[in-house]
């Protein structure tokens, strides 16, 4: 379970262009749940993600993993159990390396890097596998280079990697929002499989409000630093788009948007 | 297209390089003369050598060639082009300052070519002292500058020097300096930079100090950006006294100094010897410049109110601008 | 004309290790780092004090490859752990090392021919003591050249050399991988200036002199030769890049030869080198920039 625990945030403190986004702000996630997280920018989505992530610091409060403080973590210690990816396909893999190194990085995630070989042979039918399991043919371009991969490819791939070892938690970050509408669906999908066969912990910021209520069994609506709509289960399930867009612009008016 | 461009150059680069084919015996006496840099002195040096060789009777052309390099102050280029005359098999090498004196002595080591170098200071710590090689040595005159210094100005107690804490003629001139300062009465107070940049901040500080005079080595850095100091020391009425002729051209007070061209000379002199096969470089211990001679600028010497002893002027060399 | 071909691989092959050092901070880690002209002449520095007083030659490699990756060490000190920007942080080391190489070597050193280089030792002797001094520096400077080249090639195949491929390549994805990204540059900037610091040690043991001024120039001399060498290899993509930069280091040198051998005048020759550059950078099809960001 993950637990934000009174996180208190505010941009550029004693300054005129001071703002608090959260005040002493909580959120419980239950173990192998898949929650969508939509809003308007600036309502704090990403925030919270970076919060989780260790990328922002915070004024106060504590975040919590299987009940453990994980503050005092450093990012990149946090990402020891964490997946994450992020909205643009370039940030979730080497372009200059080829997807078979790209595969082997990943797959060494937790594990010490030495001198020993950097790509393992014996593995490369498992990520054969797990390559044509994403239906996008890339099982034959283990030897290419990941940037003359399109973006879609990249983020199939990058989602691949994010979640080849064992996670508490994934975080994806607007992941489809840079791609074309037909390889967001298909990299949704692919979210969605992964997530479900792997019965992992996710979190998804998307601005997509079809994705948010199809897919995940939990969708919170954020505005301002607060959760306007917290939805589980069947209440989940009998939410509709259009709900969630007369609420939206119900919030966006009070803005002024 | 642009691949074959490629191949293209590469294969004029390696035609370019197949022309230079080396001539055998019975041509003139092939010298490649490397100079470390273009610089007053260093420029003086290669045209006194040039001159001592017309003076011992050789004739360009037909006695001997001349291929002269210039690295631009670049070790890495001293190193190539002393690399490209042993390839070349010339017969002598001649280095005009340190650097070029050891690049050359180090690529001539297997073909033992002759080295002969212009204007290197202490040739036995530049382990230029013995084998096949000899030259001159251009070791300021310290103790003849400090007695023109102390005939100009009786009460002087203190000398500015500016250095520069890289170049090795001018750390152990310094040393030179401090030990023989106290015998002539003076201290030395010496200010060490480390780029050109820094030399007017340098000048700065030892006028601050109140200096009594500066006197200059054959400092690069220094040397090079003599002009703004001299703008600096007259404004504050200290006389500067320069380890050269050119320096005192452009204003330095006076200098118990080097003739550059009379070294070159009297190297060329050395060369020709060598040349004629008269002796070996191994043969011909490495000389130092037994006379100097004292120049000095009575505009810039009336200016600060310094009057020349009558004996000084006697002998003096006049090199004021106008002269 | 073979004699001069010989010469300028010589250079081309012990600068190469100025290249490599430079490829991987410039091209695999991103990372502009200007302590190079500082890590060089330490590596001659404490090369050319070791000899002078009776140290073993090989070992005196050993030293400059340590003094050389502790020179790279403050370098990853000063940017990963003081956060200072990364070229600054080339500066600091750079400015500083200036005054360590006078303290160590004074302004300048010259290695007696009495004192056995790497080139003149008895173990190189009995292997190609029947080569001439200049072919025996050949063997000896191609030996090491190779011997970095297919370590460096075998280093980065391992997990920690995909890790500071993938750092200068993408360093979100390091984070990612819950590794420091700092510590992984940390680690290239040492490996980098080892490298560098061995290249003025073999620049030492071949010139027999040290100069304190010897470095100036050195990180322009590595970045030109990575260019040159990547532009060139740029469609082999099999042409792994250590092969190329060693490529690039040569052809510098070869650019030099052949404008001093057009017989310029010497205080053209920087104008002419520059035009070969060009050259050579146009007839490859792209510019400098692109190639180090690609």
């Amino acid at each position: 379970m993950l637990e934000v625990q009174e996180v208190s945030k505010t941009y550029n403190p004693g300054t005129v262009t001071e703002q608090c986004l959260f005040d002493k702000f909580s959120l419980s996630v239950e173990d192998g749940q898949f929650i969508s997280i939509v809003g308007s920018n600036g309502s704090g989505k990403t925030s919270l993600l970076n919060i989780i992530c260790g990328s922002i610091p915070v004024q106060s409060g504590d975040v919590l993993v299987g009940g453990e403080s994980i503050s005092r973590k450093k990012d990149f210690q946090r990402y020891i159990t964490m997946g994450r990816v992020y909205q643009n396909p370039a940030l979730g893999t080497c372009p200059n390396l080829t997807m078979l190194e790209n595969l082997s990085l990943a797959d060494n995630k937790g594990k010490s890097f030495g001198f020993s070989r950097g790509v393992n042979k014996k593995r490369i039918n498992y990520y054969r596998g797990e390559l044509e399991g994403l239906g996008l043919g890339l099982e034959d371009k283990l030897n290419v280079k990941m940037g003359s991969l399109s973006g879609g490819q990249r983020q199939a791939v990058a989602l691949l990697m994010a979640t080849m070892t064992p996670l508490n938690f994934l975080i994806l970050d607007e992941h489809t929002a840079a791609l074309d509408p037909k390889t967001a669906e298909v990299i949704m999908q692919l979210t969605n499989k992964i997530i479900r066969e792997k019965r992992l912990t996710a979190m998804m910021v998307t601005h997509n409000l079809r994705y948010a209520v199809e897919y995940g069994d939990r969708l919170l609506m954020m505005d301002r630093g607060q959760v306007v709509l917290d939805r589980v289960g069947a209440e989940k399930q009998s939410t509709s788009i259009d709900d969630l867009l007369t609420l939206f612009n119900k919030i966006s008016i009070e803005c002024g948007n | 297209m642009k691949k074959v461009l490629t191949f293209a150059l590469a294969a004029a680069m390696t035609l370019s390089l197949a022309a230079c084919g080396a001539p055998s015996a019975g041509k003139p006496y092939k010298i490649g003369l490397l100079q470390y840099g273009q610089h007053a002195s260093l420029d003086n040096c290669r045209e006194g050598f040039l001159q001592g060789l017309e003076d011992a009777g050789l004739v360009e052309g037909t006695d001997y060639t001349v291929d002269y390099q210039n690295a631009g102050f670049d070790n890495a280029m001293d190193t190539q082009i002393a690399g490209k005359f042993s390839s070349e098999d010339v017969d002598m090498m001649v280095g005009v300052a340190t650097p070029s004196a050891v690049a050359c002595y180090t690529a001539a080591e297997e073909k033992n070519i002759p080295v002969i170098y212009v204007a290197v200071s202490d040739p036995a710590a530049a382990g230029l002292d013995s084998g096949n090689i000899t030259g001159t040595s251009d070791a300021l005159p310290v103790d003849a500058q400090l007695q023109l210094i102390r005939a100009m100005q009786p009460d002087a107690k203190t000398i500015g020097i500016l250095y520069t804490t890289s170049e090795p003629n001018s750390v152990s001139t310094i040393a030179e300096y401090q030990e023989k300062a106290g015998s002539y009465g003076f201290t030395i107070d010496a200010v060490g930079v480390t780029t050109p940049a820094e030399v007017p901040q340098g000048a700065d500080t030892l006028i601050s100090h109140k200096v009594d005079c500066f006197s200059n080595l054959t400092d690069n850095n220094v040397v090079g950006v003599l002009p703004s100091i001299l703008e600096k020391t007259s404004e504050a009425g200290i006389p500067v006294y320069g380890s050269e002729i050119e320096q005192v051209k452009i204003g330095c007070a006076a200098s118990a100094g080097i003739d550059y061209v009379q070294l070159g000379k009297q190297t060329g002199a050395m060369a020709a010897k060598v040349i004629r096969g008269e002796a070996t470089c191994d043969q011909i211990p490495f000389e130092t410049i037994d006379s100097y001679s004292t120049y000095i600028n009575s505009d810039v010497l009336d200016a600060m109110g310094i009057s020349v002893p009558s004996d000084i002027a006697a002998n003096a060399v006049e090199a004021s601008a106008a002269a | 004309m073979l004699d001069l071909l010989v010469s300028t691989l010589i250079q081309g092959l012990i600068y190469a290790l100025v290249s490599f050092g430079v490829y991987i901070t410039y091209s695999i880690l991103d990372f502009p780092d200007l302590s190079v002209d500082g890590s060089f002449p330490l590596g001659a520095a404490v090369t050319a004090v070791l000899l002078t007083r009776g140290c073993n030659p090989y070992l005196t490699l050993l030293a400059a490859i340590l003094v050389g990756a502790l020179a790279g060490l403050c370098t990853g000190v000063i940017h990963v752990k003081l956060h200072v920007r990364d070229l600054l942080s080339g500066i600091i080391t750079m400015t500083a090392l200036f005054s360590i190489n006078l303290q160590i070597a004074g302004s300048n050193l010259t290695v007696g021919r009495s004192v056995d280089t790497i080139f003149t030792a008895g173990p190189t002797m009995a292997l190609f003591g029947g080569l001439s001094l200049t072919n025996r520096k050949l063997v000896v400077a191609l030996i090491i050249a190779v011997a970095v080249k297919l370590l460096l090639d075998a280093f980065f195949a391992t997990k920690a050399g995909l890790l500071l491929r993938a750092v200068g390549d993408n360093a979100f994805l390091v984070t990612s991988l819950a590794k420091d990204k700092g510590n992984v540059k940390l680690a290239g900037l040492v490996i980098s200036n080892a490298l560098v610091a061995l290249g003025g040690a073999l620049v030492c043991h071949e010139t027999r002199s040290f100069s304190a001024t010897m470095g100036t120039g050195q990180v322009v001399f590595g970045l030109a030769t990575v260019i040159i060498g990547v532009a060139l290899f740029r469609r082999f993509s099999f042409v792994k890049g250590t092969t190329a930069v060693v490529v690039g280091s040569i052809l510098y040198k070869l650019c030099i030869a052949v404008a001093l051998d057009l017989g310029l005048p010497p205080n053209m020759m920087k104008l002419i080198t520059a035009v070969l550059f060009l050259l050579v950078l146009v007839a490859s099809g792209r510019k400098g920039e692109e190639i180090i960001h690609a």
